[in-house]
């Protein structure tokens, strides 16, 4: 083996051992051979209801020329980033209000709401909001800000003390000591929980657009798709949604590094 | 060795610490605590102060600390600065806490220039100020950077240059000797006793269980511990128990002391009365 060989064959081998950080090559090398066993497996799966990688390939470009995929996914796009935007500034809104002592115990119940089914709101906000897309927008942004809520007032109240009083130690006054610490302090905390919790509108849209289909959506075509046990197109569908939320992610990870690039300078995975 | 007698007066009180007493959760922490820190002037020269409060662990330095930083008021007595004395709060003291904390969210400039802004200084004073801080302490190359890009040192320098950005000449450091490096701590000293002589009013109130560290650096060493009972139990809560006036004994403000018999005999005598406290 020659020599550029050998080193990187043991730069391979260190995939293996705790806590060691690879050269871009050597990870690209792991992630293809990964993509390929499980391409290759998928392939050549028993399973008979698992659809082959051909069909389920061949099906997305079928579902975007003849059933208007690019449309639906359009559609689902507009209502998760609505849906994102309105719990994000609630969530971030009502966690940094728990500075106030006056509001930790209704944001706490807030955040106990992810308990709760979702299923037994629908016919509450159908009252209240009436149907269409304002019902899916509602029911997005709740179940969205529960969970983001929780996490955001939890960023917020495990600031320690220490750094309240260095504040205070630089003359700035309580509604400061909120500014410097409690909302510029914990923006690249804000943006990866964000990252967090706006992968759960994806999971929940499928949910609420099929509550109501007439606006479509790609949780109703995925809907559709499954009622007639169309397994190739459901695969498809998925792969999609899957997609569009790693785009999501990094896109969220790319603002996160351009606003806080202190965030990430120390960290050994960056 | 024979040492030069140094002259110098004995001016207005600059931090009067009178009758503190502290307890938490129904425990005595500070016990009437009193000292009083005066302005020492030497004829033809800036001479600040450094005074050491030293102790063991647990004997309450981190709460005195508190309380001198105006953090925390102390259940009975007060704490008074400058001349004319008032009462000190939050902010009027600069205060360097154990780990050097700095905004992490800000680059090194901005975090002196939110510190002056927040003493009042307009956006240019403040920065102007704060690239000349920043040269003074050695930073200049680090302004653009972020804390987390600092070394210990470097972080250690830019807290403190912050703290002169916006508070007055008294200055509190907590275990600023802790976990350093024998070159380190060397140059930490240094740094300190090179600060203390930029002001005749620059003082500084070193909170330390290092006890060769501080009497390298000071003037004054106040030693914190607890009385005895007559059954030789110890009473609950820490007071002074000795003031050590390192300029009678020849040992503030000359260079090289750290080698001389006095020294290591300084060292010893306060080491001994630490294991009485």
């Amino acid at each position: 083996m020659t020599p550029a060989g050998s080193r990187k064959a043991a730069g391979l081998l260190q995939a293996f051992s705790p806590n060691k950080i690879l050269s871009r090559s050597a990870t690209n090398i792991i992630v293809a051979t990964q993509v390929v066993v499980f391409l290759l497996i998928w392939a050549f799966a028993s399973f008979k209801v698992l659809p082959k990688p051909g069909e389920v390939f061949a099906s997305i470009g079928d579902l975007w020329t003849n059933q208007g995929l690019g449309q639906e996914l359009l559609s689902s796009l507009s209502l998760n980033f609505e849906a994102v935007l309105i719990s994000a500034v609630l969530s971030i809104g009502l966690a940094y209000l728990t500075v106030l002592p006056f509001f930790r115990p209704l944001v706490a119940a807030i955040g106990k709401g992810r308990f709760l089914s979702m299923a037994g709101f629908t016919l509450v906000f159908t009252l209240l909001v009436g149907g269409g897309h304002p019902l899916k927008l509602s029911l997005l942004v709740f179940a969205m800000t529960v969970f983001f809520v929780t996490s955001m007032a939890s960023v917020v109240a495990e600031i320690p003390k220490a750094d309240f009083d260095y504040a205070r130690t630089l003359r700035m006054k309580e509604w400061r000591v909120v500014w410097e610490v409690v909302v510029l302090g914990t923006v690249d905390k804000a943006f990866e929980v964000l990252r967090q919790n706006a992968a759960i509108g994806w999971m929940m849209l499928t949910m609420v657009e099929g509550i109501y289909r007439g606006e479509g959506g790609i949780g109703a075509l995925l809907l559709n798709q499954q009622k007639f046990f169309k397994m190739s197109e459901v695969f498809g569908i998925q792969i999609i949604i899957l997609i569009v939320g790693l785009c999501q992610d990094l896109i969220i990870g790319a603002v996160r590094r351009f606003v806080c690039p202190y965030a990430t300078l120390t960290l050994e995975r960056k | 060795m024979l040492r030069e007698k140094i002259a110098y007066d004995v001016r207005e009180c600059l931090l009067s610490v009178k009758g503190v007493n502290l307890n938490l959760g129904g425990r005595p922490i500070l016990r009437d605590v009193n000292f009083e820190v005066h302005n020492l002037y030497r004829p033809g020269m800036l001479q600040g102060q450094v005074v050491g409060l030293l102790g063991p662990s647990g004997m309450g330095k981190t709460q005195l600390f508190r309380i001198l930083a105006g953090l925390n008021p102390p259940d009975s007595g007060h704490v008074l600065i400058g001349d004319p004395p008032v009462p000190v709060a939050a902010g009027m003291v600069g205060v360097v806490a154990q780990h050097y904390p700095l905004l992490h969210h800000r680059t090194i400039l901005g975090n002196l220039v939110v510190a002056g802004r927040q003493a009042g200084q307009p956006a240019k004073a403040a920065e102007t100020e704060a690239q000349r801080l920043l040269e003074v302490f050695g930073l200049k190359e680090q302004g653009e950077k972020y804390p987390v890009q600092l070394s210990g040192g470097q972080r250690q320098r830019a807290a403190i240059a912050q703290q002169f950005m916006c508070s007055n000449q008294l200055m509190l450091m907590d275990e600023p000797f802790s976990g350093l490096d024998p070159l380190a701590l060397a140059r930490m000293c240094q740094f300190i006793k090179d600060i203390a002589q930029t002001d005749e009013h620059k003082t500084f109130v070193i909170v330390t269980h290092d006890i060769a560290s501080a009497i390298e650096v000071c003037d004054t060493l106040m030693v914190l511990g607890r009385d005895k009972g007559p059954d030789g139990h110890f009473i609950p809560g820490a007071k002074i128990q000795q003031t050590v006036d390192l300029i009678a004994r020849g040992l503030a403000w000359h260079t090289g002391i750290s080698r001389t018999p006095e020294f290591h005999a300084a060292v010893n005598e306060v080491k001994d009365l630490f294991a009485h406290l």
